[in-house]
């Protein structure tokens, strides 16, 4: 999708309210501060989007949470097998390295963070744009990123060829990939909107 | 992998390989379906890494040949018989067609992968091609290897081990 410069800073800004959202909703909910720092957007080809989080093959644990509403689309947060138990051991407050393996707490503490950022985005697209959108309840999924991102990217497919990709680190040190997804109908409309209130 | 050529075949990408050190690939299949094709005889083989049922749902752009059950099935067929293999002697082994997500937005009922795993079938039986072995369905994801030297044909997962179809 080409954006003129003005509609990129649009974009931009509503990520950064977003994800300054979830930094805060997230260092409520634990005992530390967690920050998300400088994201970097950019359009990709769905055909390349299995790919985004170290090759379709790779491992991840990803929560999905959908968008509905007068927007449809997706938002995924993927981690790898080791930034998720470093994410875990952040949320919960322990020493690095005290998440061995997932368990059943580690994985409602990952969930949780795929709601607080699913959340955020869709209260930021709320809140710039005055478009109605709601979240659907969070899922996490844990197996080959290939899998999970070609299943959106087979939905996507149906109406447009590339999503917007949102790379981030929690704290600098954790990385993870934010996927939000609208599908392209809802992307022109997102833009449109933004662009308007401006 | 001992001098094997491992190739990846993408979303909507159709490969075909005749060299003993190649192996097609499709990585990390969830609602896709994978489709492995191999002439034992010329040792020629291809692999489809199918998206979508039928080309009737595109939107009227060019696609790659292997989005689409139905075109991307005729393709392969195509291309392996002008590689030298014989449609007679083809075998076709498919893994795939899971559901990894409820998706929000999309119809319950329109499960994509299972719709794939069905029009795979249509599109083999309509060219009179035998499905010999099939792994789909489920809710995790595959990993699809065809081995040109032997027509060897791997499924691997997360969890669930590796497996020869």
């Amino acid at each position: 999708m080409k954006l003129q410069p003005s509609q990129w800073a649009a974009l931009q800004d509503m990520v950064t309210q977003a994800l300054a959202e979830t930094s805060r909703s997230l260092s409520q909910m634990t005992t530390g501060e967690i920050r998300l720092d400088s994201p970097q957007l950019s359009f990709l080809p769905l055909r390349e989007l299995p790919g985004v989080a170290g090759g379709p093959d790779a491992v991840v644990t990803a929560v999905y949470v959908g968008i509905e509403g007068e927007l449809q689309g997706h938002v995924i947060v993927l981690f790898q097998p080791r930034e998720a138990r470093a994410m875990v051991d952040l949320l919960l407050g322990d020493p690095a390295g005290t998440c061995r393996e997932l368990d059943e707490l580690g994985r409602s503490a990952l969930a949780e963070v795929g709601n607080i950022c699913g959340s955020a985005f869709i209260n930021a697209i709320a809140d710039r744009s005055g478009l109605e959108v709601r979240p659907t309840p969070p899922l996490l999924v844990e197996d080959m990123a290939g899998a999970i991102l070609e299943t959106v990217a087979t939905d996507l497919l149906l109406s447009g060829d590339e999503a917007l990709v949102i790379t981030t680190a929690f704290n600098g040190a954790v990385p993870g990939h934010f996927l939000l997804m609208p599908n392209t109908e809802s992307m022109a409309r997102l833009i449109t909107t933004l662009e308007a209130i401006r | 992998m001992n001098g094997c050529r491992m190739e990846a075949v993408g979303l909507g990408e159709l490969k075909v390989a005749d060299k003993p050190d190649q192996v097609l690939v499709c990585y990390g299949l969830g609602s896709c379906v994978g489709l492995a094709l191999y002439d034992p005889v010329a040792r020629i083989g291809a692999m489809v890494h199918v998206v979508l049922p039928e080309s009737s749902m595109g939107r009227g752009r060019e696609a790659p040949p292997g989005k689409y059950a139905d075109t991307g099935v005729e393709a392969a067929l195509a291309a392996l018989v002008d590689a030298g293999a014989s449609r007679s002697r083809l075998i076709a082994k498919a893994a795939g067609g899971a559901r990894m997500l409820r998706l929000a937005g999309s119809n319950p009922k329109l499960d994509i992968g299972a719709r794939n795993t069905e029009a795979v079938r249509a599109a083999l039986a309509r060219h009179q091609i035998k499905l010999v072995a099939e792994d789909t369905g489920g809710t995790y994801g595959r990993t699809l290897q065809l081995y040109i030297k032997t027509g060897r044909v791997l499924v691997s997962t997360v969890g669930r081990g590796e497996h020869e179809l």
